[in-house]
């Protein structure tokens, strides 16, 4: 059963930031993982700040080739985001995987990223396109890349007296490619097995940035760097690929669990970042010789 | 379309009028309007909330329960714990609604006294003002545990010296069969293929976890108001608490989801003991980490066969054995090991036969019922042999089908002889047509077709003596009640018995009333389990209902000075069938009949074959009333780097005798397509050491709306069952050959058979490196 909560409702950010200054309490958006985990294990009587009445964090400004996404905003609302598809493909491939609609129309970019789980799908995407997050307090406000504030086990650089505000990055360049793919035990709301996104960036036929980034099997959603630069300043032979994908597979430190055993996790990992970088460079490829 | 000839179809027209139509279910606008009541949506005046107490350990001692603090608590009116209960101590799990005897002590304590068998036993219980406090309750209420040694394995169970559940020995159940000569079979073989298979705990998963509430009225009579598919159950909480059984009233609400866990009691009896020690009415829905511990889940079997067989593909001995995890209780798995050793060969004629069958008690979570109740294990075994001996053989495995299918006239495993049609091969056969080109594959990505017959009964285990009672009676007005106290578990059961009634009375369905599922004021009905509520209710529906149509055809028949075999009844008329100038209102023939004194109501018993039980050294006899026969074909596309199965199409073909409601048995076929397909692929209760690890609906992975493949109802109308017009049950059968067809599909899909269900991502990878490696 879900236990007792007390739920503060600030009706601006001002409001809000002066609560989580003075009073111990966790900011509440969709509260898809906040609520289940109250309910399975919570103690009553934590106090929650809700972020409904807070508009202002809600929604997408495109800005030239820059993305500033709001903190609050949802899964759905990415997907209903016409410039989308091509400011950050995988970003929508995941949030097409997200879950089920019911979670989708109430989970929030902020929510994901904050809540630090290894297995948050929208990370793996937003680490491929060196996505930033803007941190606002009562005290100020400060930027850091997301991968510099994912720490550890559901552990992050986010403060308790903070919000997350934005997400921003850079649209990729043209001869890019931007993939993700998730493995669940099933299609929908399933918690992933492992998650995989990349972007491959060729110049002059060869690879001239590449971004690998793995959920679910690390301790927090991270970058495989050194099979990333297995992959820099050359054409990707399949050799190549399937030495960065190997590489990558070592660098991840998986878990057994029961929806998958560390083996096949690090298998996986091997298989579908593979599958990944190929069909980036093949499609980064075909742009090229458009 | 072929038709057997059925003594029990009561109406002269081949041709029917209503019946086989995809009508809308009586049940149906209320359920899509939202407006359908269940259990955990009835209040009263003064209800109080109940919270359950289920132990945390799987094994162990209790040397203390104390409830000072949870009684103290403001606002818990009565906390129980075992010593507060009536001197019986125990609830009966034996097969429920019936009359006939027990096989086995099958007593379960109410709540638990000095030990605890499993994790998630019921302890202690509480009513309070509301749900937060009876749960605050339950969090005070200290028990004081000594771990014991605990059995986890149902090998490890009958295993010298292991720790002792259940009996002297952990031995829950064993049968055997002994048939033909099987030593001269063997000697027969070209070649001898063994394997075993394995398969999980399954859960339920209905959409409703248990509810009810339970009250003492005004006449002292203990009423309670349950989401149940056993009625009956009155007579057992009436014999737990003890009370007269005429001081009990079960009124079965309509059910959001049964498939065999709500056939034993689940809560109804807390509820009774509670609404008697506070003197209010109390209600409790049970939250679903606690629905996982409240009912039995499919039991994990163990399942060896060893087939002999000829060059050509005929079947010439084999030898099974059977293992199954009863859990600390015993419950139904008596019976359900019955289920399996009766379908140990599934569609198959074997003349030589051993099968050894044993159910072991363990302190896991004990198993009960679940859809196919055995069945589907040990069909899931015989139909991943079948392509096993195929693939020994190099033939088509639907070649090696053929060759052994069971056909009319014929014994099955216990010897009794097969009277109704039996459709295997036309139901494969058009299964795997309407699956149609295999897609190609791609570098990755690997295409399988997989096909499974069966055979399951339908009707409860002769010697269990089962009847069926339901009334008919026609209105002053013209309109129709039936009176059945079937309980109404989702599969159209009261609308069926609508929809028959209509037919035999000529009125459009939607003049028909049933009332349904009340212990006390409907006739008794027996169980909405076994696949047997059709074809018990729907022919006492129907014994009833024909007799009133004589009533009314004679009392017109009179009046029209005509014999009442040249009249028929439709759209609310009596006519004489030619001559549409004579005819009168059923209100008027209703009438007619009131003025001449003439029943316009009837009380029917229909009463199934019955058997005084198999040969315990043989396991040759008659066990049930009939089998319906059909097959599933499913097409899955498999990724070879990362072992993933997405299932494509999922067709069922089956032999349905007559379909009542063809959208009901079409939404049976469905629902069982997807159900089968958590089985195959993804549903399994995980437990270490006796301790659930898949506690929620977010670790225990039932299908989703995005993995449902195409699915197809293929129906087929023999009119050779026992059913209300040559009707077969259809709800168990239609699951039994799902997740067999879903595990050929990948064997074919990936060359390489996984024998341990579900068939994860993970096994596929590991198989397909064996096969590498191999070579």
């Amino acid at each position: 059963m879900l236990p007792s909560f007390e739920l503060l409702e600030p009706h601006s950010l001002d409001e809000a930031l002066k609560m989580l200054a003075t009073s111990e309490a966790t900011p509440l958006a969709g509260g898809t993982n906040l609520l289940p985990d109250l309910r399975a294990h919570g103690r009553a009587g934590r106090r929650f700040i809700s972020l409904a009445a807070l508009d202002q964090l809600r929604g997408v400004e495109h800005k030239g080739n820059r993305v500033i996404m709001g903190g609050s905003t949802t899964l759905n609302d990415i997907l209903r985001d016409p410039l989308m598809p091509k400011a950050a493909p995988s970003l929508v491939s995941m949030a097409k995987v997200f879950a089920g609609t019911m979670i989708r129309n109430a989970a929030t970019i902020a929510g994901n990223i904050c809540y630090g789980s290894p297995s948050a799908d929208a990370i793996p995407p937003l680490l491929s396109v060196d996505a930033e997050v803007t941190l606002t307090s009562a005290a100020g406000e400060r930027t850091l890349p997301l991968d510099s504030f994912l720490l550890g086990y559901k552990k992050t650089a986010h403060q308790p007296d903070e919000l997350l505000k934005t997400v921003a990055w850079t649209i990729p360049a043209a001869d890019s490619a931007n993939l993700f793919y998730k493995l669940g035990r099933r299609r929908g709301d399933a918690i992933t097995v492992v998650g995989v996104a990349v972007t491959v960036v060729i110049e002059s036929g060869s690879c001239s940035k590449a971004r690998i980034a793995l959920g679910s099997v690390a301790p927090t959603v991270f970058r495989a760097k050194e099979a990333e630069n297995i992959l820099i300043g050359g054409p990707l032979t399949a050799a190549t690929i399937d030495q960065a994908a190997l590489t990558a597979a070592q660098a991840s430190r998986p878990i057994d669990d029961i929806r998958a055993s560390a083996e096949y996790r690090r298998h996986a990992v091997h298989m579908l970042v593979r599958r990944l970088l190929t069909q980036a460079w093949q499609t980064s490829g075909a742009k090229q010789h458009d | 379309m072929n038709r057997m000839e059925n003594p029990l179809a009561g109406v002269k027209s081949e041709k029917f009028r209503q019946v086989g139509k995809p009508l809308i279910r009586t049940d149906s606008p209320t359920k899509v309007y939202g407006t359908a009541v269940y259990a955990g949506d009835l209040t009263m005046p003064g209800m109080l909330y109940a919270a359950v107490l289920h132990s945390e350990r799987a094994s162990a001692l209790l040397r203390r329960v104390d409830t000072t603090r949870a009684k103290e608590l403001p606002g818990v009116h009565c906390v129980l714990t075992a010593e507060d209960l009536p001197a019986s101590q125990g609830v009966m799990t034996d097969m429920p609604g019936q009359t006939g005897g027990m096989t086995k002590n099958t007593k379960q304590p109410i709540l638990a006294k000095d030990r605890v068998r499993f994790c998630g036993e019921p302890i202690a219980l509480v009513a309070a003002e509301s749900v937060a406090i009876a749960e605050q309750a339950i969090g005070l209420i200290d028990v004081d545990y000594q771990d014991i040694d605990g059995v986890y394995d149902p090998f490890d169970a009958l295993a010298p010296g292991a720790p002792i559940v259940y009996g002297d020995d952990n031995v829950v159940a064993s049968y055997k069969i002994r048939k033909g000569d099987i030593e001269k079979g063997f000697a027969e073989a070209d070649v001898i293929v063994e394997n075993t298979f394995t398969t999980q705990y399954q859960e339920q998963a209905f959409l409703e976890p248990e509810a009810a509430l339970a009250w003492v009225d005004e006449l002292e009579v203990l009423n309670i108001r349950s989401s149940t598919q056993v009625v009956e159950h009155y007579r057992a909480v009436a014999d737990a608490i003890g009370l007269p059984h005429n001081r009990v009233r079960l009124r079965a609400e309509f059910v959001g989801g049964g498939f065999g866990g709500k056939e034993v009691m689940t809560i109804e009896v807390w509820l009774a003991l509670l609404a008697l020690a506070s003197r209010r009415p109390v209600r409790l829905v049970q939250p679903r980490e606690r629905s996982f511990l409240s009912h039995g889940p499919r039991h994990p079997f163990n399942i060896t066969h060893r087939t002999g067989v000829t060059r050509d593909g005929k079947i010439t001995a084999l030898q099974i054995s059977f293992t199954s995890d009863a859990g600390a209780y015993a419950k139904l798995s008596p019976y359900i090991l019955l289920y399996a050793t009766v379908g140990a060969t599934g569609p198959y004629r074997v003349d030589n036969l051993h099968v050894d069958s044993v159910s072991a008690a363990t302190n896991n979570l004990p198993a009960c019922a679940f859809r196919g109740f055995g069945t589907m294990q040990a069909n899931l075994a015989c139909e991943g042999q079948m392509e096993e001996i195929a693939k020994t053989l190099g033939m088509d495995s639907m070649e090696v089908r053929r060759r052994n299918f069971i056909r009319t006239g014929d014994a099955n495993a216990t010897g009794q002889i097969i009277r109704s049609a039996v459709w295997s091969d036309q139901c494969a056969t058009q299964a795997l047509a309407a699956l149609g080109k295999r897609p190609e594959n791609s570098q990755t990505t690997r295409i399988g077709h997989g096909v499974a017959c069966y055979q399951q009964s339908y009707g409860r285990i002769l010697w269990m003596k089962d009847s069926s009672e339901a009334w008919v009676g026609v209105e002053m007005d013209g309109t129709v009640v039936v009176r059945s106290a079937v309980a109404d578990i989702g599969g159209g059961q009261s609308s069926a018995l609508a929809q028959i009634t209509a037919e035999i009375l000529g009125v459009p369905m939607k003049e028909v009333v049933v009332y349904f599922g009340d212990g006390a004021v409907t006739p008794l009905a027996g169980t909405s389990t076994a696949s047997r509520a059709l074809y018990m209710s729907g022919n006492a529906t129907q014994m009833a209902a024909t007799r009133v149509r004589e009533n009314l055809l004679g009392c017109a028949g009179r009046h029209f000075s005509v014999e009442a075999e040249e009249l028929d009844m439709n759209d609310s008329q009596v006519f004489v069938v030619g001559d549409p100038k004579r005819s009168m209102t059923i209100n008027d023939c209703v009438k007619l009949c009131a003025a001449e004194g003439v029943h316009r109501h009837n009380l029917a018993i229909f009463k199934a074959p019955t058997s005084e039980g198999i040969d315990p050294e043989t396991g040759q006899g008659e066990v049930f009333p009939d089998f319906t026969y059909g097959a599933h074909a499913a097409q899955v596309a498999v990724d070879i780097e990362t072992g993933e199965v997405r299932v494509l199409q999922s067709i069922g073909a089956h032999d349905v005798g007559q379909a009542i409601n063809l959208r009901a048995v079409e939404g049976q076929v469905e629902g069982s397509a997807l159900m089968g397909q958590g089985f195959a692929l993804c549903e399994e209760l995980i437990l270490e050491q006796g301790q659930l690890q898949t506690r929620s609906l977010s670790e225990y992975l039932i299908p989703t709306s995005e993995d449902v493949p195409k699915i197809k109802a293929i129906i087929l109308e023999s009119g050779s069952g026992l059913g209300p017009f040559g009707s077969k049950g259809i709800g168990e059968p239609v699951y039994a050959p799902v997740a067999a067809s879903i595990a050929n599909a990948v064997t074919d899909a990936i060359g390489v058979h996984i024998f341990e269900l579900p068939i994860t991502p993970e096994k596929i990878v590991k198989a397909l490196r064996r096969k590498e490696t191999v070579g």
